[in-house]
């Protein structure tokens, strides 16, 4: 891995450079990033590139019925907990997976199936593409079920309180947290980027999964970049108003707010007009999007995105993606396979988009949410949970099998803390570790990125290849 | 229910009077009459205390005083009810019943055109903290749930606190959005247990937040570390005291039951002794009874003021208020000075007659970020605009790339558009921990699709709205005027005199001719006003 080395060294000139420039500390990387670094671009091969997208799925996905125990114990308990929110085994049969990897961890004879929604992922666990990480949560160490009932250890704040718990999830910190571990990822990267204001992209709202200490996430629309048409093009009628029109809303400001408003338009207009002329450099994708499918739209300007990378200037990218409406605390049976079928139809085409570009292999995909539900039905849905199953996906992947622990289908069970309430057994600061690790962060620099990384001895989940 | 405070002010039509006198002369510079208060005061205030200042607003407020005119604003009768319009507008036919059809409609009727700008203006504040959203309410008749909720709010936007709460909790709107409609008892044989999701948003959200907190605000600290207000337990037994409870005669035909509050089904109801937050509810008592201990305990609880303060704060004057303006308004909350406690009349006085309020901020931090939906409510009560054939079809407003990126009733989540605890990342703001809830709508697309939807709708309206620029057609010859009085009725003359005069200048430039050239200069003044860092952040 040759950029490692490569990169730590920029990094630290980076940073000395952009201390020199008395711009260290806040959000320095956009004003850096073409002038004062812009001769890294000559270092970085543009073969070397390098993604990982953040799939958000927001209000807490119901892992319960997304991986489905299948094998007829498992199935037997599943339906004797789930009651009228039950899949039918039946409809399951055409998801089942079939693991590579014989032995699950504590779950010999354990089989899964994936919703019956989710062909696409189904085909892609087959090929070795995808596999699913099990019971993956917010935690703060290492944390057994009786440490959890007798609170003697940390454990993360305001657990099932969906915005802190999607903060957590994002940045290890409640709601008001200014970093997330994307951004963090993105931070380490920033020298390596010729044009560093495109390491971190967001075509959902914000989030802070994507902001790092230094790097600031992009927004962009499912169409592209919006362009202000008043500055683009006369204002009423008149060049000199749209000149005026650019001068006010990219004028420096003192006032904080003013300021951060000013920086987010002068973003915008900077970048709109490199965006757009990249994308227009590309042909068209072959790969074809559901137009109704929200997310299979964001993932279809993130593939665009991919194919201008050379363009943008850009070797290592993180993204943001998301999907909302998974809090079916009512309507879940009903509602949920709706969610999961445009779920797995943008994802299996975001990944046909990177095979297409030829870049399936540097590509790594990965769903989150706030956390997992309950087990236990409330009659129409499920409730706040914890630890959830969620799907790692790309080239790189060593796909079709399970990573983690397979968790007892069981209400007070030894995984449960109330309900089916899963006690992850897996953080996620090791899945953010371990992908930070596929993207090239230097073993030293993980705690630069999850911070709690060193209250666990395993580092790497052996997600990739 | 108690009937909602009242307060004595001055005489109603005495004021409605002096304020119907001033209409039409435009507004006068100097010393007001009575109040001593200029026009960019009146302007300002009126920013924060409705959605507009037009010059008959700026008399009036000039004539009374801020709070004389918040008397008037407090005993103005309300506009036609959202229900009763979407039933006179065809919006309640059968054919409706599975969409939002005139639920938008009504809103920016009322949002633009309804003379009492401050009930509108809590109101919608109201919709942003106890929030229901055309997002989630999938229901036989659901766009007549959504406009007998906003109906809720309005009705009681100055009322008592725990009458809005408990009139929140039984709407139908809110027993869909949040799952309370249907909620049952446990089943052992099946393991069915009662819904969550209402006895926690109930909490998090519309009553005591997570944490403990002092009266101003700031959080309760044991060995350095905040304490929770409520534990999962907490949760898993309100959930079972708020089971029971279902619409009042469902009908296919006819949706009238939608504004009646839920009733409640005893025999759906969890059996057994209860106990939330430290209070022991008897197995004895029923749902109802049951459900007003909780809704006691929660009203009566002491972050109510701080918490519930803060937000209001927030969505009416400045992001990050001090903690003593934090305390002051929730001191109120606690006690209106007659003993009563969450008077929302006496809140809403408190938090804009403040003298933070009052003052122009000075700090680095100070005042907010104007929402987008409040920006085009501004332009267009500023300028008339009303609903030619009454339609008001100004449509959903959501689309962040073309349109506000923000529309009325429309957030994504219970969470809202945007936290009361947003930090904005990278920036001076989050380097220094300071909350600036709206600029989590702020991004690269929607600072763009703000501009862009602007100037369309500047120049040529929206739906079957159009502007009206003729009675300033005698301004635009002189660009400095032009721009001074945009720039006193947009932003209450917050505007510094160097950006005026470059407004002006470039203005000033488009060569009159004829009327198109002076509408020309027109719509770029509104448009350059409205594009300004110092007009986007109310000060």
């Amino acid at each position: 891995m040759h950029i490692g080395k490569l990169r730590s060294l920029q990094r630290r000139e980076f940073l000395r450079r952009g201390s020199a420039l008395g711009l260290a500390g806040v959000a320095a990387p956009w004003a850096l990033n073409l002038s004062a670094i812009g001769e890294v671009a000559a270092a970085t091969s543009p073969t070397d590139y390098k993604a990982l997208v953040c799939i958000f799925l927001y209000g807490g996905n119901d892992y319960g019925n997304t991986v489905v125990p299948y094998d007829p114990d498992g199935y037997r308990e599943y339906q004797k907990i789930r009651q009228s929110l039950a899949t039918a085994r039946d409809a399951l049969a055409a998801t089942a997976l079939t693991s590579r990897a014989p032995a699950l961890d504590g779950s010999a004879g354990r089989q899964m199936a994936l919703a019956p929604q989710m062909g696409g992922l189904k085909a892609l666990f087959d090929a070795g593409k995808m596999g699913v990480l099990l019971n993956v949560g917010t935690l703060v160490q290492p944390t057994t079920l009786a440490q959890y009932k007798a609170q003697s250890v940390p454990l993360p704040p305001k657990l099932f309180s969906h915005n802190d718990q999607q903060s957590v999830w994002q940045a290890a910190n409640p709601e008001g947290a200014t970093s997330g571990w994307g951004g963090r990822i993105g931070d380490q990267f920033l020298a390596s980027n010729a044009n560093a204001s495109f390491s971190c992209i967001n075509a959902s709202g914000n989030a802070v999964f994507i902001a790092g200490q230094q790097a600031v996430q992009y927004q962009v629309s499912t169409a592209g970049a919006v362009a202000i048409n008043g500055v683009t093009k006369t204002l009423f009628g008149s060049q000199t108003c749209s000149d005026a029109l650019r001068a006010l809303v990219t004028a420096p400001r003192s006032h904080w707010m003013e300021k951060e408003l000013n920086r987010v338009a002068a973003r915008s207009l900077s970048a709109q007009s490199i965006v757009s002329g990249a994308l227009a450099s590309q042909p068209p994708l072959a790969t074809q999007f559901d137009t109704s499918n929200s997310l299979g739209m964001q993932l279809r300007i993130v593939a665009q995105l991919i194919a201008a990378r050379q363009s943008l200037g850009v070797a290592r990218q993180v993204f943001f993606v998301s999907l909302g409406g998974f809090d079916l605390h009512d309507f879940l049976p009903d509602q949920h396979p709706g969610l999961l079928e445009d779920l797995s139809a943008a994802m299996a085409s975001f990944y046909d988009a990177t095979r297409e570009l030829g870049v399936s292999d540097q590509v790594t995909s990965f769903t989150a949410s706030d956390f997992g539900r309950t087990l236990s039905s409330n009659g129409d849905g499920s409730d706040h949970g914890w630890g959830s199953h969620h799907f790692v996906m790309g080239g790189a992947v060593k796909g079709g099998r399970f990573w983690g622990k397979m968790p007892a289908v069981a209400v007070n069970g030894p995984d449960d803390v109330g309900q089916g309430r899963l006690l992850p057994s897996t953080s996620v600061d090791q899945l953010g570790a371990t992908l930070a690790s596929w993207m090239g962060v230097a073993d030293s620099d993980l705690s630069r990125v999850v911070p709690q990384i060193g209250n666990y001895s395993q580092r790497d989940l052996g997600l990739f290849a | 229910m108690k009937p909602e405070p009242v307060r004595v002010g001055p005489a109603p039509a005495v004021v409605a009077a002096a304020a119907l006198q001033a209409c039409g002369g435009g507004a006068s510079s100097g010393p007001g009459p009575v109040s001593g208060l200029t026009d960019a005061q009146a302007a300002r205030f009126l920013a924060q205390a409705g959605f507009a200042a037009t010059a008959a607003d700026i008399a009036a407020v000039r004539a009374s005083g801020y709070s004389g005119w918040l008397d008037q604003q407090f005993a103005a009768p309300l506009s036609q009810p959202h229900f009763d319009w979407m039933g006179d507008n065809g919006y309640a036919e059968f054919a409706h019943r599975f969409d939002f059809s005139g639920v938008d409609p009504s809103q920016w009727r009322k949002l633009i055109g309804s003379p009492d700008g401050l009930r509108q203006r809590v109101a919608f504040a109201w919709s942003e903290i106890f929030v229901v959203s055309m997002a989630g309410l999938p229901v036989t008749w659901r766009g007549m749930a959504a406009a007998a909720y906003l109906d809720v709010l309005e009705q009681r936007a100055f009322g008592s606190y725990r009458d809005l709460l408990e009139a929140v909790t039984l709407s139908c709107a809110m027993g869909v959005y949040l799952n309370m409609r249907g909620n049952q008892k446990g089943d052992a044989a099946t393991g069915r247990v009662p819904d969550e999701n209402y006895a926690r948003e109930v909490m998090q959200l519309f009553s005591i937040g997570v944490n403990e907190l002092q009266i101003d605000g700031s959080l309760k600290r044991v060995g350095g570390k905040p304490v929770e207000t409520y534990s999962q337990a907490d949760i898993t037994e309100l959930a079972k005291v708020l089971t029971g409870w279902e619409f009042d005669g469902v009908s296919a035909t006819d949706p009238g039951f939608m504004r009646r509050p839920m009733v409640h089904i005893a025999s759906r109801f969890a059996p057994g002794a209860k106990r939330v937050l430290t209070v022991d509810i008897a197995a004895t008592l029923t749902g109802p009874a049951a459900l007003k201990v909780v809704l006691d305990t929660l009203a009566n609880h002491a972050n109510v003021g701080p918490f519930i303060g803060r937000q209001l704060i927030q969505r009416l004057v400045c992001s990050s208020p001090s903690p003593a303006y934090v305390q002051r308004v929730a001191t109120v909350f606690n006690n209106n000075g007659d003993g009563q406690r969450g008077d929302l009349k006496a809140v809403v006085r408190a938090v804009l007659l403040d003298s933070e309020a009052r003052a122009i901020a000075s700090g680095p931090a100070g005042g907010r970020l104007r929402e987008p939906v409040q920006r085009f409510v501004q332009w267009a009560r500023s300028f008339g605009l009303q609903s030619a054939g009454g339609l008001w079809n100004v449509g959903d407003l959501s689309n962040p790339a073309t349109r506000l990126g923000q529309s009325p009733l429309r957030s994504p989540t219970v969470f809202n558009f945007f936290r009361p605890g947003y930090v904005p990342p990278n920036s001076e703001l989050g380097a220094n921990g300071v909350t600036a809830p709206e600029f989590q709508l702020c991004n690269e697309s929607t600072v763009a699709g703000y501009l862009n939807y602007m100037q369309t709708v500047i120049a040529s309206g929206v739906g079957d709205l159009k502007p009206d620029y003729s009675a300033d057609l005698v301004l635009a010859g002189d660009a400095v005027a032009l721009v001074d009085r945009y720039a006193l009725l947009l932003s209450g003359d917050g505007l510094s005199a160097a950006t005026k005069a470059s407004i002006a200048t470039a203005v000033g430039s488009i060569k009159i001719v004829s009327d198109a050239n002076r509408l020309s200069r027109i719509q770029a003044a509104i448009l350059l006003v409205m594009a300004s860092p110092e007009y986007l952040i109310q000060k």
